[in-house]
């Protein structure tokens, strides 16, 4: 096998996606220990021997992040699935067998495994499966594809299930986000946090600040550019994300940041999901918006300006407490 | 000894922002200021909370207190429950799923059900004779 299509952000079947706390946010292309799951996904696609992928993606934002690499081909439109037919159209009939990913998911598999498989099998689509129901992976024979209707065809399409034994998370919710990090630092997945490991069990990576007066604690990591000031507590399986800062005494337990978000003074945060103002609390199961720049907000804009911006605001802001049913 | 003072339940509105406190703050306020004040804040209509918010009820609660009084809260949202936690404020109020629990849980020591002249001992010690007598 040597090609694989990658798409990302566009739901492909009836999957769990209402309680998606960070709202518009596609869970596999944010920062998970340093970098996204799609980004450790294309890497490790390429490391077992795929020659060529097309990542195809709704955003520019979902893109963002890989580097010029030869065999990576970027494909951006509304609809990701539209760029996949375009892209196998081009494989013309050169080919026995491309892989295609929706994530989606995070999946561990053995490629050759896979590879293995189809080729002992005459169905031209192969889907895989776990004990939780299908998975959006396929490896097909494009030449026999309709592609006019790749979505449904692979969808609902007659198929041979592979069993794939890996470790898998579907990442539908904020929660399997936290459980991906807890299995990570508990090793019961492949996927490694990035930086280097300063202290037993605490990652950090290049640029981090600590100050000398905050206390992290293990297992935790602290992603690149992040700022934990004065006092802080970082603990229990906590990990903050590029780009953020935790502002002067703050407890962060149990708590995904994600990246670029700022996290006030005094305030103590635990079982939670912090995506700039948004807040999914696990314990409650709740998602709250902060409206309160002095509270969270995202650390920079994204055009870059600095952090000095930070002071003046927030007079007039707000904690909201939104009813959203759906974090649950 | 009193202890019949009436417990008071307030409504405490949608939007409990810097406005809102103000005028809240001109009912509670007489109430704050009676011997023993014993209130019990309904929180069910609570829709979103600001940083004054959180002040107001500290400030009540601290007024309660120096009174000799408490201030207890009810029906919090989840919502509000996080918001509590996140300021660092949860722990120093009582919560209470319902007004009635909140309300029920100032009668809980009936302290006129103990007789005037009881000694002040935890049974458990026994008297305080028959202590001295023991060593």
């Amino acid at each position: 096998m040597a090609k694989a299509i990658v798409i990302v952000g566009n739901d492909s079947g009836p999957v769990d996606l209402a309680p998606s706390a960070i709202q518009h946010t596609v869970l596999a292309s944010v920062d998970v220990l340093g970098t996204s799951v799609v980004r450790r996904t294309v890497e490790r696609l390429l490391r077992d021997g795929i020659e060529s992928i097309a990542i195809c993606c709704s955003s520019s934002v979902e893109s963002e992040g890989f580097d010029e690499h030869p065999s990576l081909t970027i494909l951006t439109a509304a609809d990701p699935w539209e760029a996949a037919v375009a892209e196998l159209a081009r494989y013309e009939d050169r080919l026995d067998c491309v892989l295609i990913m929706r994530i989606g998911a995070y999946v561990e598999f053995d490629l050759g495994d896979a590879v293995r498989f189809f080729g002992e099998h005459s169905d031209n689509v192969v889907r895989g499966f776990d004990d939780e129901g299908p998975l959006d992976l396929w490896m097909i024979r494009p030449e026999v594809i309709d592609n006019a209707n790749l979505f449904s065809r692979l969808q609902l399409g007659k198929s041979t299930y592979y069993p794939v034994r890996g470790y898998i998370n579907r990442l539908r919710h904020p929660r399997d986000l936290r459980r991906l990090v807890v299995d990570s630092f508990n090793s019961r997945c492949r996927l490694r946090p990035q930086g280097s490991e300063v202290r037993h069990g605490i990652w950090m990576c290049d640029g981090a600040q600590v100050e000398k007066s905050a206390r992290i604690v293990s297992p935790s990591f602290i992603g690149r550019d992040v700022t934990i000031s004065e006092q802080c507590l970082v603990t229990r399986y906590s990990n903050i994300e590029r780009d953020s800062y935790v502002d002067y005494g703050t407890v962060v337990e149990d708590t995904t940041i994600l990246p670029n978000s700022y996290v006030g003074i005094g305030l103590d945060l635990a079982h939670s999901v912090v995506d700039g103002r948004s807040l999914v609390n696990l314990h409650h199961g709740v998602m709250l918006k902060i409206g309160d720049p002095v509270v969270m907000r995202q650390n920079k804009p994204l055009a870059g300006v600095v952090r000095s911006l930070w002071s003046g605001s927030g007079v007039d802001g707000q904690i909201t407490a939104g009813r959203n049913q759906n974090a649950d | 000894m009193l202890t019949s003072w009436p417990v008071v339940v307030m409504q405490v509105p949608e939007e409990l922002n810097a406005q809102e406190v103000h005028l809240f703050m001109q009912e509670a306020g007489p109430l704050l200021q009676s011997v023993r004040p014993r209130l019990v804040l309904d929180c069910s209509q609570i829709r979103s909370i600001d940083s004054a918010g959180v002040e107001m009820l500290l400030h009540c609660l601290e007024e309660a207190l120096k009174r000799d009084g408490d201030l207890k809260l009810a029906t919090l949202s989840p919502e509000s429950e996080v918001i509590l936690e996140l300021m660092r404020v949860a722990r120093i109020f009582e919560t209470f799923e319902t007004c009635d629990e909140a309300v029920r849980s100032f009668q809980a020591v009936p302290t006129d059900a103990i007789p005037e002249g009881a000694p002040w001992q935890p049974t458990v010690f026994g008297e305080m004779e028959a202590l001295k007598q023991a060593s």
